[in-house]
């Protein structure tokens, strides 16, 4: 695909008329030490060195709460409801496209969730390499240093004012030829990127897995009786927040409110999680997880070894926002997945 | 069908979940079409003692008091538990932890035998309690939600997970990662997070989240630069009658 140079007062130009026909979220600071995706506007600051965006992107693509039909009571007819607005996350790490691509891969296989699909239809992705690691971060090391697609165009960071914008669709492309004429990448361009991408890589690699992360399947299926299990979710809180920071977790509940006249209705979705108490309760009362122990095992071979079944690829791509979340700190694949490969040492 | 007849009523408290009822304004009309009201005295005049549904506010806080919640339980067929107070004990629990003769003398001063009191409890102390809409001060959409459950013919649901939940759904910065302190860990959502939405902290007014793990939660508040009386006072605050305030 080609690549192009873009310098950074070309910006506010090419934002400017994306936002005339797209919501554009960009990376910007919040508060000391946390940043976000948050919306465009003019004169905002752009934080090109943020470590991690605070709330996963999966939000764009699979709202907190989220209606589904409009029913009526009394005919027995329902409507689908449909929403997807045109927008560009402009400014998404490598671990996070990967994120979306597994999302992709798991709500559009089967029976295809349609309003995921529309949304994801709607969205640009704009992937960005970053300059610096979050302390909890480990993506280097479970494979989800580089996203190989799922972006609409790639930018890195080349220079104090010069950007390489790798071309991944055709609206991308687009996109970016808004304000006049495209100039390609010189060789000395690209090399620059592979440098600054080489130069994270680098410090990414303060944190990781202590072995290959293609092991995890395996390591976990030598791991259900570990004392892991209970020693950790002894603290759980059983709070979700693991589970609703994670940029690939897709749970949700369904549920139904009538409008005041009782005539019709709203069936809308919310987010839930495997960890909460009520998440595995079915018909007659019955939990088949009822112990915070069930569940936060449960967590970690969905991320290691059931998803790995379903697409080849850990269900974890180490962004470390669950470490963050987790008041009581015993969220960490990191430091769950390394403890279990000691534990079973004497195996491999 | 007839239309349900309901009724409010109010124990200790400040009426404000009442209020809050009162503020759906053209909402209120729309759900009250569904039903007959016979008692509600922050907004109409009139009482009777023939009720289906009673939504009831305040704590226990009088050996009297009991008489007439019994009266109120027997004549309806559903009794709803309205706000902090009524639910769990709410601030008024907060007495519980002083000397009887210490609270007393502070709030009535000399006249203070002229007044019977007791122990602050909620109404589920005393009666059974059908459905819950916890909160200080409730929220009206929830309070409008669980109405409509009710006159469905569904049973009332309020959230069972934590306030973290809802916290985590509107992308607030958590407290904790901002050196504080925060109830969201063991209070019952339903609030969306709304203290925590407007840069407060989670005080835990909807009572404990079911299965709430207290033990984890004291050593997750027990930080550095937290003081232990601190955490007491929070715990206390509004979580007087759970096992969370020690």
């Amino acid at each position: 695909m080609t690549t192009y140079t873009v310098y950074k007062e070309q910006l506010p130009g090419l934002f400017e008329k994306w936002s005339e026909s797209y919501a554009l979220y960009v990376p910007a600071k919040l508060r000391e030490g946390f940043y976000d995706l948050v919306p465009w506007k003019r004169d905002l600051e752009i934080a090109w060195d943020f470590d991690v965006a605070y709330n996963s992107p999966k939000r764009f693509l699979f709202p907190p709460r989220e209606a589904l039909i409009t029913f009526n009571r009394k005919t027995c007819e329902a409507e689908p409801v449909f929403e997807a607005p045109p927008q560009i996350l402009f400014g998404v790490h490598p671990y996070d496209v990967k994120a979306i691509n597994q999302l992709d891969q798991l709500l559009e296989t089967g029976s295809p969730d349609q309003n995921y699909v529309r949304r994801r239809a709607a969205t640009v992705v704009m992937g960005y390499e970053p300059l610096t690691v979050s302390p909890t971060a480990f993506w280097a090391s479970v494979g989800a240093a580089s996203a190989a697609h799922g972006y609409d165009l790639y930018w890195t960071k080349i220079g104090p004012a010069a950007f390489t914008v790798e071309v991944g669709s055709a609206r991308g492309e687009e996109l970016l030829s808004m304000c006049g004429p495209l100039v390609p990448s010189t060789a000395g361009d690209k090399e620059g990127a592979r440098r600054a991408k080489a130069r994270v890589l680098f410090k990414a690699r303060h944190n990781g897995l202590r072995y290959n992360w293609e092991e995890t399947p395996r390591l976990l299926s030598k791991s259900w009786d570990s004392p892991l299990w209970r020693r950790y979710s002894q603290m759980c809180l059983a709070c979700g927040s693991c589970n609703l920071v994670c940029p690939t977790c897709y749970c949700f509940d369904i549920r139904e409110e009538a409008d005041d006249q009782l005539e019709e209705g709203v069936r809308y979705r919310e987010w839930d999680g495997c960890m909460l108490e009520s998440f595995a309760k079915v018909a007659g009362n019955h939990n088949f997880r009822p112990k915070a122990q069930d569940r936060y095992r449960h967590r970690y071979f969905r991320k290691g070894k059931y998803i790995y079944d379903k697409i080849g690829e850990l269900g974890c791509v180490g962004c470390g926002r669950c470490v963050r979340a987790c008041t009581a700190g015993i969220a960490n694949p990191l430091k769950v997945f390394n403890e279990l490969w000691e534990e079973t040492a004497h195996e491999h | 069908m007839a239309k349900p007849k309901i009724a409010f009523f109010d124990f200790a408290g400040c009426e404000g979940d009442q209020l809050q009822i009162a503020n759906l304004e053209e909402r209120l009309l729309d759900i009250l079409g569904h039903v007959e009201v016979v008692s509600f005295r922050e907004v109409a005049t009139g009482h009777s003692d023939d009720y289906d549904v009673a939504f009831v506010e305040g704590s226990i806080t009088r050996p009297e008091d009991e008489i007439r919640l019994k009266e109120i339980r027997k004549n309806a067929k559903v009794l709803v538990a309205l706000g902090a107070c009524a639910a769990i004990g709410g601030i008024n629990c907060l007495k519980n932890f002083l000397a009887e003769n210490v609270y007393r003398e502070e709030v009535y001063g000399g006249q203070a035998r002229w007044f019977s009191t007791y122990a602050a409890r909620p109404l589920k102390s005393v009666v059974k309690v059908d459905a819950e809409i916890p909160g200080c001060p409730i929220d009206p959409t929830e309070f409008a939600r669980i109405t409509k459950e009710l006159l469905l013919g569904r049973s009332p649901w309020i959230p069972d997970f934590p306030v973290c939940v809802e916290c985590k759904q509107a992308g607030n910065v958590c407290r904790y990662e901002m050196g504080r302190m925060c109830l969201g860990i063991i209070t019952r959502a339903g609030c969306k997070a709304a203290c925590v939405s407007q840069g407060a902290h989670c005080w835990g007014c909807r009572g404990l989240v079911p299965g709430a793990n207290l033990d984890a939660a004291r050593i997750v508040m027990d930080r550095p630069g937290t003081s232990r009386k601190a955490i007491q006072d929070l715990l206390r605050f509004f979580l007087g009658d759970t096992g969370a305030a020690l």
